[in-house]
Formats: structure tokens, sequence, C-alpha cells
């Protein structure tokens, strides 16, 4: 098993002609991803790489049968085709595009929650479950392995980074999760390590984070409170990033007193979830509580 | 983007909220003119991009118009944190019996807009809502559903009704301009029970300027004195000043908060950097060339993990602008991803000995240096 994705995904890309959805798609299917159709309004009939292309998620639904969908679309029209999929009642969607509208992505998760549906994303490279072979966004799937670390980050690169680090040594990982670098996003932490907790593939937990908001210390107070009890290791980027700037990510920002490095270090140690202080503490960390 | 008060207080006027009379000024003859004018004690705001001006002491208050020419003249030649002063609001002094608090935030944490109102106001919000919490009101907004009638009840039994009719202006604002922070800080009630709006903020979420072509355009009537972000953003890219000496290009947020702290704990430091988005060959040529002309550093980090572009066509690019452009300071690359070997060995043709491990990289960055 995994979590989210797995081989049982029958896959909707929305926006497929693009050119990096076209990309995307064909390594996505390359990997193991069953893809089942792709949606553009306009281009109806057409075909992707073989993939059939429909005008609307609704004229999909009968006959592929879709129950994910991956939104390739500019971040302008995001709204209106997440919408159009909880409309035709796909119940995960995963939104990679970055620079989205704040309030979008605010009414996208708040009909989300009325719906049923979970967001992964905006901002993310996606998910992938290398058991599973399915792989949903454009991770590079080289640096993964089936394994049992559940791994959820804020970050594309940063993850890669890591990870690789952990095949390297031979660690595996049941899914990986990119949850977005945005403030506000679909499936936060407190929720990827509950998920990861129910999942009988994953041993233990790499939450990947960073400075800006309070998604970390939500997820370690889950830790404390023992909701979570499969062991939780941690990385946090941005120690030494002056206040009031916004590191890249809209998300990563320290203001007024907000989303502190010590506001984070204070929790995962009140939860006792170790943090490695560098990228090469991680693997040790991991090796030391599957020992 | 952050309107200054001036332009904030425009949109707030025209959205029904009271604001004291007044004018904004360039010159120490405009401020004598316009305190003339009014014909009362005025107050003298600097329109700087920087918060807590009161603090900073650059919020004058003049009683005729000969005294508020002298303290503009004053202003003028003052520079605030590398801003310089060009625009002077002056307003009427208005006569304060109560100040409150008043703003439609996000709530990052609940994922949805969030109403706070403080029977104090003047004062520091995050100061008050620790201190003080039962001065506070805060209410979580169904963003499909807007401020309901609940809500204004609630609020017109803890603040009154004038103040109902400001947040549920405030709202209206907050949505239709895409807004991170809408404040007034402080709403005044007056001597004579009228109640305005002394001070105004809005905060604009940057990806929605493309829906507000008249907001962007505003930025224009100020001073963005960092052209290397304007650029950087141009590309979607995120360009930062910092103190120290070594350049630093690299790709995605986390990573590249990462190289700050290990370049940090390892005792160098950081004098800028880019972080782009995936690049290829001409995109990297381009960040190189942005980030040397950003300022000059001592020595210059690149960091490139290739997932799915490719070694030996971005080690071209920085090839082909060394060629086009040598560079005097040591450059240290480290280089792992698709087409890794390809990547070293057009590198090493160039005389860079190009690092596998970012930490020995980052190790030597911080030797030359020193």
């Amino acid at each position: 098993m995994s979590i989210l994705i797995n081989s049982q995904t029958r896959l909707l890309v929305q926006g497929i002609t693009g050119d990096a959805a076209r990309f995307h798609t064909k390594l996505m299917r390359e990997y193991g991803t069953n893809i089942v159709a792709g949606v553009r309004p306009g281009a109806g009939g057409t075909e992707v790489d073989g993939i059939k292309v429909f005008n609307t998620v609704q004229d999909v639904m009968e006959g592929k049968h879709p129950n994910a969908s991956i939104l390739f679309v500019p971040a302008k029209v995001m709204k209106g085709a997440a919408f159009e999929a909880f409309e035709a009642g796909i119940k995960t969607i995963v939104m990679v595009s970055e620079h989205i509208p704040l309030h979008d992505t605010m009414e996208i998760v708040t009909k989300a929650q009325l719906v049923g549906a979970r967001i992964i994303g905006p901002n993310t490279p996606g998910l992938i479950s290398p058991a599973e072979k399915c792989k949903v966004g454009f991770v590079p799937s080289s640096y993964y392995i089936p394994g049992k670390v559940g791994v959820a980050s804020r970050s594309g690169t940063l993850t890669y980074e890591i990870v690789s680090r952990l095949t390297e040594a031979g660690i595996g990982q049941s899914t990986c999760v990119g949850i977005g670098g945005d403030p506000v996003i679909g499936t936060p932490f407190s929720e990827i390590v509950q998920l990861f907790q129910n999942d009988p593939a994953t041993g233990a937990i790499l939450m990947i984070g960073e400075i800006g908001g309070t998604m970390e210390e939500e997820a370690a107070e889950l830790v404390q409170k023992g909701e979570i009890t499969k062991p939780v290791v941690a990385y946090l980027a941005g120690r030494t990033a002056p206040p009031d700037k916004k590191m890249g990510h809209a998300g990563a920002i320290i203001a007024g007193g907000r989303g502190t490095i010590e506001s984070k270090l204070d929790a995962f140690e009140r939860a006792r979830i170790p943090v490695a202080k560098v990228p090469g503490e991680v693997v040790g960390l991991v090796q030391e509580v599957f020992s | 983007m952050n309107l200054r008060e001036y332009q904030a207080k425009k949109i707030f006027a025209d959205s029904g909220i009271p604001i004291p009379p007044g004018n904004v000024a360039r010159t120490p003859e405009e401020v004598e003119q316009i305190t003339s004018q009014l014909n009362t004690p005025v107050v003298l705001k600097p329109q700087l991009g920087v918060k807590k001006r009161g603090k900073l002491g650059v919020i004058k208050f003049a009683n005729n118009p000969s005294e508020a020419a002298t303290a503009a003249a004053e202003l003028f030649n003052i520079i605030v944190k590398e801003e310089p002063i060009k625009i002077i609001l002056v307003e009427a002094k208005v006569e304060i019996k109560q100040e409150l608090y008043l703003a439609v935030t996000i709530d990052y944490s609940k994922r949805c807009p969030v109403l706070i109102i403080s029977k104090r106001g003047g004062v520091d919000i995050e100061e008050l809502a620790e201190k003080d919490p039962h001065q506070l009101l805060k209410l979580s907004i169904n963003i499909l559903e807007g401020i309901t009638e609940k809500d204004i009840i609630l609020i017109k039994k803890f603040a009154g009704d004038e103040i109902a009719r400001f947040a549920s202006v405030l709202y209206a604002i907050f949505r239709k301009y895409d807004a991170e922070l809408v404040e007034i800080n402080p709403v005044v009630i007056t001597t004579e029970n009228k109640i305005i709006a002394v001070d105004a903020v809005l905060n604009i979420n940057d990806d929605s300027l493309f829906r507000h072509a008249e907001i962007a355009k505003l930025r224009k009537e100020f001073q963005d004195t960092d052209h290397i972000a304007e650029e950087a953003r141009a590309n979607n890219w995120t360009y930062i000043d910092l103190p120290g000496d070594i350049a630093i290009l690299s790709s995605g947020a986390g990573l590249t908060m990462t190289i700050l702290d290990l370049i940090n704990f390892s005792g160098g430091s950081p004098a800028n950097f880019i972080d782009t988005a995936q690049i290829d060959e001409d995109g990297i040529y381009q960040a190189f060339n942005l980030l040397v002309k950003a300022k000059s550093a001592k020595t210059m980090l690149i960091n490139i993990f290739a997932g799915l572009n490719r070694c030996d066509s971005l080690a071209k690019g920085i090839q082909r602008y060394l060629k086009d452009f040598p560079v005097d300071i040591p450059i240290v690359i480290r280089m792992v991803g698709n087409k890794e070997k390809e990547g070293h060995e057009i590198l090493r043709g160039i005389g860079i000995k190009p690092f596998s491990k970012l930490e020995e990289a980052v190790e030597k960055v911080v030797e030359i240096s020193k």
C-alpha cells in the first residue's frame, strides 16, 4: 500500500495539451501511472500520445472513471478547472502550478472540504509511490526506490536532495508527497502524517519543513498527543534566514513573530521528534528509528 | 504589493470609509499650501514602505502653514531604512476620544479569511493579542459565503453599528482587491463622535496582480528600489539581497535556504541569491548575468540538481556566459543529476573543478571567501 496514489489510481490530466503536461504525461506513464484520459476545452476528440482528450471533465467520467486528476493548467484558470473536477466527483486533485491567486486557493480548499475532496498543492512537484509504480506530478523518479519511509515536504529540489541520499543508503520510500510551497495549501503536514499513520506500508515518517507558517508545529502537536505512534524525524530549512523576507516560497516568511525556526524546534522537541540540522544528518536519524 | 497609505486611503474613501481631509505633497511649498487650505492643525505622514513610522519618529505635527513647511523641509531630507522621503500625506489632525483596530487578513492555519476587531487601537496588534485577548474579536469567514448576518450581529454587539459597517466594507475591499491584509489602525472615534480611518493598510497578493491592472500601475508612483528583484520576478525567479560576500545561484526555495544555512554554519556569509525555477541553457546564462550584475561578491556558488533538466546543457550555458563575460571572481559549482558526467567534463574543460557533494562545495566557497 501507500497513501493517496497507488496502482489503482486512474489518473486524468487536465490541461493535457500544454508542453509541460505532454512531457510529464509521457514520463508518468513510462513510470507506470495509469493515465485514463486528458481534458482540454476545445480539443475534445483529439489524442495526446494515444491518450484520448475530452472537452470537459464530465465527458470523461462515464467511460473512463478517473479517481484522481492532475491539473496542469495555468494559474489564472486553476480555480475553474478545480471546481470542474469537484463537480464531476473527483476526490483526489493535484495542483502543480505555482502563482495561483491566494483567494482562489482559499476558495478551492474551502470547496474541497465541502465536497469531501482532497487537494495536494498548489506549487508542488506532486507525489510518488515507488512500490505501486505510480507518480502524479513531475518528481524525477530515478531518485526514489520502494521502501517504508513516508516523506512529506514543502519543497521540490530539497526533497530530491534528501531522498537521493536515503536511496543511496538503501532506504526506500512508501510515498513521497510534495505538499506545496504556498502559504495556503490543500493538505498540510498534520493531515499527511495521519495518512501515513494509517498506512501499513509506512514504517517511519520524514517531514521536510521550513520556516514560515505553523504547519510543522501542528503536526508536531499530533505526535506529542500520541495520535501518531510511528517514529517521525524531521529536517528544517531556513534556520539562518533573515526575518521579513520571502525566501523564494511565498510560504517561507517569518513575519509578525510567526513561523520562526525557534517555534518549530520547540514544538519538535516537545514531541520528541529528532531534527536534522543539515541534510547530511537525515540518513543517520532515519537509520536510528529503524534500528 | 503593499500600497502606500494615501493610495489605500483613496480606495477606502471611495468605498465609503471616512478618512481625515488632506492631500499628498512632494515639496515643502505644497505642504504649506495644503495646510493653509485645510486651515487647521495638521499631521505630516511620510509615505514609506516601512512599517511603524510612529516609532521611527518621522510623523510630525504642525499648528500652522509655516510650521508645516519647516517640518516638511526637514522630513524631505531624511532617508528611512534606505528609502528617501519623497511624498508626504498632509492631513487634518483629529481629536481622539477612542482608538480601535480593524483588519481582515488570512488565517493561514485555518486557511480562510479572518476579521479582527480590537477595542484598543493604535497599538501593536500582535502584542495586544498576546497580552489582552479579551479586547479582541476574531471571526473566521467562510470565503464561499462571505460575512454572514450572524457575524454582523456579533460585531454590532462588540463594537457598535458603524464599526460593523466598516467591517463589511473592509471585507468587500479584501475580496475585491485580492488582499492579504486590509487594516485600519487606528479607527478613531473623535471627540465629536465621528468614526474615521486614521491609517490604512492594503497589501495585495502579488500573484493576483494580473487581474488588477489599475493597482499594478500604482506601484510606479513610488520608487521600487530593487531592479534586480524586479527583473528576477519577471522570470518567476526570486532574488534576495543579503549582507555577506558569497553570491548564490540555486534552484528551489527549500534547497536554497538549506544552502544559506550550510554557508552560515561554516562561518561564511551569503551576499545574495537567485532562486530559479527549473532552467535550461539560456536560463542559466540569464540568471548568471543577473547575479553578476546585482552586486560584486567575493565568490560565487552555483548549485545544480538536475532532476528533469540536464547537467550538460546547463554547463554549456555557464561556459557560454563565461566566454561572453569573463568573471574575475572564483566560481564554485556543484552539479549532480541527469548527464552529470558530461556536465562535469564541460566544466573541467573551462578550468572549473566541479563538485558532486553539496557540503564539499559549500566548504570550498566559504574557504575562498575568507
